[in-house]
């Protein structure tokens, strides 16, 4: 027993010392990496597309959602296969009480290369989702650039030192 | 004996296994590792680790010391770090060498014979997988037992010290919690007392009862394998299983050695090797000693639990046996050695047609093992890594070869630190299937499910066929063609497969996803009127506390046959036939209602029965 002993421990500080002195190795890096890529749909939470949104757009509050101005711009990817489908282009947001008891109602359309979609009207408080369907020629590139306009907006000053528009949580190219 | 030579005596052989199995002691994990190493995660109480240690696990096995709480212990010291689990294993593995020179010398009479039987044991090619898979450790460790118990069996017979008979009970009883193959050493008491040592045979007879009754509670209450590799089969296989053991004993294991010569170069060493041996044996049996005899019993008991496994033959499973032949041949060459010069000569011809077979065939196991386990840890830790880089979305896999997909996806390593990983949709193409061990199909992303992850950036995708793993996520996407109809297959735990769930089902957790009473999902058609509709779940024992739980199953509003859950059959896979006008719908809708839910206070949902997997096959 006492050579068991004797033998394992000795043998426990030799392996121990490979140990301590492979331990020091510098770690292999694990993966390779792409150049980042823009995201189809920009949430207002997710601070790593945050460089997507172009202008109108101010600070991120409570981690959710930002107020924008009257005009605001966002840098999209075209989903795969929009180029020959079109896809469908979806703003979430919602409009405060304090914005339609001042204006009444807000007119929204978006603009991409010049074409404008839509408008919509919104005539009540709440949350609406601003939908419409971009046809195939407006998607050519990689990369869209999405400007929104509002026909109202309320000025700096008005109810805050900032001009507000809407608040916005998400934008975004869904796929067809 | 000076101090020098001394220490040499008891080193030299484990040095030498180092060397020679260096390829093992710098492995990493694979496998069945991933799943040992996942066991703590189940473990939240007093009761769940009382669970994890010690229910019946693979095979009905339960093995708390070697592998319960071997891999959670390390694992919660040093994480996915693979160096402390192998250290470990050597260490016993030197402790076994010891054991093994000083038994053998104790046997003999000759400290040579004991240095020689521990140099040959510790160069053999069965030590291989062992010494470089921590989920063979169960091997080490049930081995360092029985010849513990076998050593304080000696120290009894020379001393009649009753402390020693204590003692090789206590180490006796302890082995069960090592490997079941513990139960053989009985077989190797009664064997060496009846052979050498008879007034104390009688001595060993309780033993046997303990092993007895292991063995019939084990086969009472552990459900015996009637289908599948486990199978056993008790006919003539079991003399052909027990001389390819033998052969890849004395010899090395599929007869494989690393030079480009014939297997019939290697069947003569095998015979070169086994005759001398045999021999010796037989020769010292008619002259009166029997402990040649023994050295072979040792062979034949050890080896015997495995013989009936015909379809199972395991390149370690001579670990133990190998024992006896390397106690065999150190007294032979000792024996030899003490003769004229063709008795010498003899003798070391014999060892070094042995050496010549073990060591560069036990050295090229090693390195085939290292090879395969640093493969998986650059998958492993490159997920690691990919989910730290990336959380919140699921990691794709592209092209995860046959070696990849068996030692590094199917035990799911990933959940230890919880990533969400798949294979990318064909990726079964380029595994052969093996459904003994597991079905690809679960772990690969259905192409419908893959696009609209993509178009939502809901996956990152990673070419894990170079040194490294690639993001190739934009051109994977790019190239990706949407060939896919409504999913056949859907895990419910993924948050990809959400769009195909109705409103009413729950977030889905690592492992399961709940529903309340009532939940709706959509999912393919089946092809042909054969075709089932499978539900893979678990029923809580809450719900179950107030007696069986009814499920009511339609499809396209069709009901479906009725089915029940009880205890019985708290972890189900319901298969539903399905009704014939449903054969090649695209999609059809199915409903889920149970009879009955329960609100857990900690909780506050209202929780049904939580499900696994939907599938149409």
């Amino acid at each position: 027993m006492r050579n068991l002993i004797i033998t394992t421990l000795t043998l426990s500080l030799l392996f121990a010392g490979i140990s301590c002195k492979r331990r020091d190795r510098v770690r292999v890096q694990h993966t390779e990496e792409e150049a980042p890529q823009l995201a189809t749909t920009v949430h207002m939470a997710d601070p790593r597309s945050s460089s997507q949104l172009l202008s109108g757009f101010h600070d991120i509050e409570q981690n959710a959602w930002r107020w924008t101005t009257g005009k605001f711009a966002v840098l999209l990817r075209a989903p795969r296969g929009s180029a020959e489908k079109g896809a469908l282009l979806r703003l979430k947001f919602s409009v405060p009480e304090p914005v339609i008891g001042k204006l009444n109602a807000v007119s929204l359309k978006a603009v991409i290369h010049g074409t404008g979609l839509a408008p919509e009207t919104f005539t009540q408080p709440g949350e609406f989702t601003y939908e419409r369907d971009v046809s195939a020629t407006l998607l050519g590139k990689d990369s869209i650039k999405v400007e929104f306009v509002l026909d109202k907006w309320l000025p700096a000053g008005a109810v805050d030192q900032r001009e507000l528009g809407v608040i916005v949580s998400s934008v975004g190219f869904e796929s067809k | 004996m000076n101090h020098a030579r001394r220490v040499a005596y008891w080193a030299v052989p484990s040095l030498l296994c180092l060397a020679v199995h260096w390829y093992g002691f710098n492995s990493w994990f694979q496998a069945d590792d991933f799943a040992w190493l996942g066991l703590g995660l189940d473990v939240h109480d007093w009761r769940s680790f009382l669970d994890a240690m010690f229910s019946p696990r693979a095979q009905g096995t339960v093995r708390p010391w070697s592998e319960r709480a071997y891999f959670m212990g390390f694992y919660s010291l040093f994480g996915l770090d693979a160096l402390p689990f192998r250290i470990w294993v050597f260490l016993t593995q030197v402790a076994n060498l010891v054991l093994v020179a000083s038994i053998a010398a104790r046997l003999t009479a000759s400290r040579a014979a004991g240095f020689w039987a521990a140099v040959f044991w510790g160069v053999n090619a069965s030590l291989a997988q062992v010494l470089a898979w921590s989920s063979a450790y169960n091997q080490a460790l049930v081995t360092f037992f029985i010849l513990l118990s076998f050593h304080f069996l000696l120290r009894s017979i020379e001393t009649g010290r009753r402390r020693y008979e204590v003692a090789q009970w206590i180490v006796f009883l302890l082995g069960f919690g090592a490997q079941e193959l513990n139960v053989v050493y009985p077989a190797l008491a009664g064997g060496y007392t009846l052979l050498c040592a008879r007034k104390h045979f009688r001595r060993t007879l309780p033993l046997f009862a303990v092993s007895i009754a292991y063995t019939a509670a084990h086969m009472l209450l552990i459900p015996r394998q009637t289908t599948g590799l486990y199978v056993m089969h008790f006919t003539s296989s079991v003399l052909r299983t027990l001389a390819t053991y033998w052969s890849w004993t004395v010899g090395p294991p599929w007869l494989v050695v690393p030079w480009k010569i014939s297997v019939a170069w290697v069947v003569a060493g095998v015979v070169l090797v086994s005759i001398p041996l045999l021999a010796f044996a037989v020769r010292r049996a008619l002259r009166g000693d029997r402990l040649p005899s023994f050295f072979v019993l040792w062979y034949v008991a050890a080896i015997a639990p495995v013989l009936p496994l015909r379809d199972h033959l395991t390149e370690y499973y001579p670990f133990l046996p190998a024992i006896g032949l390397a106690m065999l041949g150190g007294f032979a060459l000792v024996v030899a050695w003490r003769r004229n010069a063709a008795w010498k000569a003899a003798a070391v011809l014999t060892a070094a047609v042995y050496l010549v077979m073990a060591v560069p065939s036990a050295r090229a196991a090693g390195e085939w093992f290292y090879n395969r386990s640093r493969r998986v840890e650059r998958l492993v830790l490159g997920v690691e890594r990919a989910h730290e880089l990336h959380p919140g979305r699921t990691i794709l896999l592209h092209g995860v070869d046959e070696t990849l997909f068996w030692m590094g996806v199917l035990d799911r390593p990933y959940r230890l630190f919880g990533a969400q990983v798949f294979l990318t949709p064909d990726s079964e193409k380029m595994i052969l299937a093996n459904p003994a061990y597991g079905d690809v199909a679960e772990f690969v992303l259905p192409p419908e499910a893959t696009a609209r992850a993509l178009d939502r950036d809901a996956v990152v995708v990673y070419d894990v066929s170079g040194e490294r793993l690639k993001n190739i996520t934009s051109t994977y996407s790019r190239s990706f063609a949407n060939k896919g109809a409504t999913p056949r297959r859907i895990d419910a735990t993924s948050p990809l497969m959400d769009y195909l769930l109705g409103p009413t089902w729950y977030k889905g957790d690592p492992q399961t996803r709940w529903m309340p009473a009532k939940a709706t999902f959509r999912i393919a058609g089946p092809a042909s009127p054969s075709e089932k509709l499978y539900l893979r779940g678990i029923c809580p024992e809450k719900l179950l506390a107030a007696g069986p739980v009814d499920v009511t199953v339609t499809a396209d509003g069709i009901p479906l046959a009725p089915a029940r859950i009880t205890p019985a059959n708290a972890s189900f896979e319901f298969a539903f036939t399905l009704p014939a006008r449903l054969v090649g719908k695209d999609a059809i809708e199915i409903g889920i209602a149970v009879s009955r839910t329960f609100v857990p206070p900690e909780d506050g949902r209202e929780l049904g029965l939580a499900f696994g997997t939907f599938e149409v096959r």
